[in-house]
């Protein structure tokens, strides 16, 4: 299912500061959209307003189906630019996706959602024995992938990639463009927060964002 | 020798200590994982001014600490999710706020409070009703802790991995609060308001010092807890001293034993 998302006006204040002001664009559904722009423009703060992070001080997001229909926020896969998850944290890069999986209530992880789990995971190019190893002894590259497999399991509405040549060694980028033509293929909207968006291998929409939107430019 | 296990308040004081050893031990796990051992030991502390507070008005103890561990925990979160506070300062403020109230309730009173046993607990005072009182009060923080263990578990370990997959992360802080002061009430009885933060910390210190999955975090964080209490219990007829403490250095030395292990298998 393809889904678009419409930022409507949206303004985000820091400590009365604000760091994006009164910023409207559509996302194509279906399609590459970067977003770009200097660090501090708020390309992240509009990032976390899609992800539903931040709320956004005025104006909202609104998510649509084919027919232009609002929908409830989509599954969103994330990649962030920095993880909040805890190097210490008692899990294995399978435990990981599978609780980010189905994540509802409950105890413990069907074998549909292992299986889907570990699909992702090798897709993100981690072998099964570094899968199953506590996420606190892989390096900051497979735990990379651990969140990169994350983000795409589950064939989430719209795939989210926050500036992921910062994170990724050059071995995992080549990984991330090979999996975003492949998502890209199979009709997924795929956003990325990047400096350069050639980085990805070009997109369908490129937004300017420097406090607001800059600029807009289509393929 | 063994003859004490023949009396009921015995037989009484090992089953409450099994309850509160597994409901600690499960919500040690999230304590831990969370790093939440201040904010567990300030509900504790807030309960005490509960308890004084329903001295005053003559209502039970309990119901008292209850609503102060609540009113802390609920605040707590209401002030670290607007993002004024953190949670560690929020709670630092709470509970002197808890104790100071305490003091002045405990200055009106005509009778003479046992602060002694409520600093400290008396396993061995358990009464039936008591006893009743913790195991529903148990099963309802094990059954939420059941229920709610993946989204729980998601939310303590990446705070925006969770939010992204769909988890209501500040429900999911509320909730840990929530079930820590049900914990703080339901061994006040047993270890008092100082030491019940210790057993809120301690299991799941020892475990996560051992296992590096959330499997065996999880059961050795009970285990812990169950060697710690009915431990600490036996050898405080044994040696004839308070339980609460009793309860406490088993724990304490478990900790030592486990982080010497945990560098041991590491080195090896």
């Amino acid at each position: 299912m393809s889904v678009a998302a419409r930022f409507e006006n949206v303004t985000v204040r820091f400590g009365g500061r604000p760091a994006v002001e009164s910023t409207s664009f559509t996302i194509p559904a279906g399609m590459r959209t970067a977003m770009v722009g200097p660090n501090g423009g708020g390309k992240t703060t509009l990032a976390r307003v899609l992800l539903g992070i931040l709320r956004p001080d005025d104006g909202r997001v609104a998510f649509l189906d084919e027919q232009g229909r609002e929908l409830p926020r989509p599954r969103i896969g994330y990649l962030p630019q920095r993880s909040t998850l805890s190097p210490q944290a008692p899990v294995t890069g399978l435990d990981l996706v599978g609780l980010s999986l189905a994540p509802g209530p409950g105890f413990g992880m069907s074998p549909e959602v292992e299986a889907e789990a570990r699909r992702a995971l090798g897709r993100a190019g981690l072998a099964d024995d570094l899968a199953t190893r506590p996420v606190g002894r892989l390096s900051g590259g497979q735990r990379q992938r651990v969140l990169l497999a994350r983000a795409i399991a589950g064939t989430p509405a719209i795939l989210l990639l926050d500036e992921p040549d910062t994170a990724l060694d050059a071995e995992g980028m080549k990984t991330l463009r090979r999996l975003v033509a492949e998502e890209v293929a199979a009709g997924r909207t795929i956003v990325y927060v990047t400096h350069d968006s050639d980085a990805m291998g070009g997109a369908d929409a490129v937004f300017r964002i420097d406090g607001r939107l800059a600029q807009e430019t289509r393929a | 020798m063994t003859e004490f296990l023949a009396f009921p308040f015995f037989q009484r004081a090992l089953l409450a200590g099994f309850v509160v050893a597994v409901v600690c031990g499960a919500l040690s796990f999230f304590v831990v994982l969370r790093r939440l051992a201040f904010v567990g030991s300030g509900v504790s502390h807030a309960a005490f001014g509960g308890v004084a507070l329903a001295a005053l008005v003559g209502a039970p103890p309990g119901l008292g600490a209850l609503l102060a561990a609540l009113a802390v925990a609920l605040a707590t979160a209401k002030a670290s999710g607007d993002g004024d506070l953190t949670e560690d300062t929020a709670v630092g403020v709470f509970t002197v706020a808890g104790m100071a109230i305490g003091v002045v309730a405990i200055s009106f009173l005509e009778t003479n409070v046992d602060l002694f046993g409520l600093m400290f607990g008396n396993i061995l005072t358990v009464d039936p009703r008591d006893l009743l009182a913790l195991v529903a009060a148990s099963a309802l923080v094990v059954l939420l802790l059941v229920l709610y263990f993946r989204p729980l578990l998601l939310a303590s370990i990446d705070e925006d991995g969770a939010f992204a997959a769909g988890v209501n992360v500040a429900r999911m802080r509320l909730l840990v609060l929530v079930l820590l002061a049900l914990t703080v009430v339901v061994a006040l009885k047993v270890v008092g308001i100082l030491l019940v933060s210790a057993l809120l910390v301690l299991p799941g210190a020892v475990a996560r010092a051992l296992f590096s999955r959330w499997p065996g975090f999880l059961l050795g964080s009970v285990s812990a807890a169950l060697v710690m209490v009915l431990g600490g219990l036996l050898l405080s007829v044994a040696l004839d001293v308070p339980s609460g403490a009793a309860i406490i250095l088993t724990g304490t030395i478990l900790f030592l034993g486990a982080v010497g292990a945990g560098r041991l298998r590491r080195n090896a």
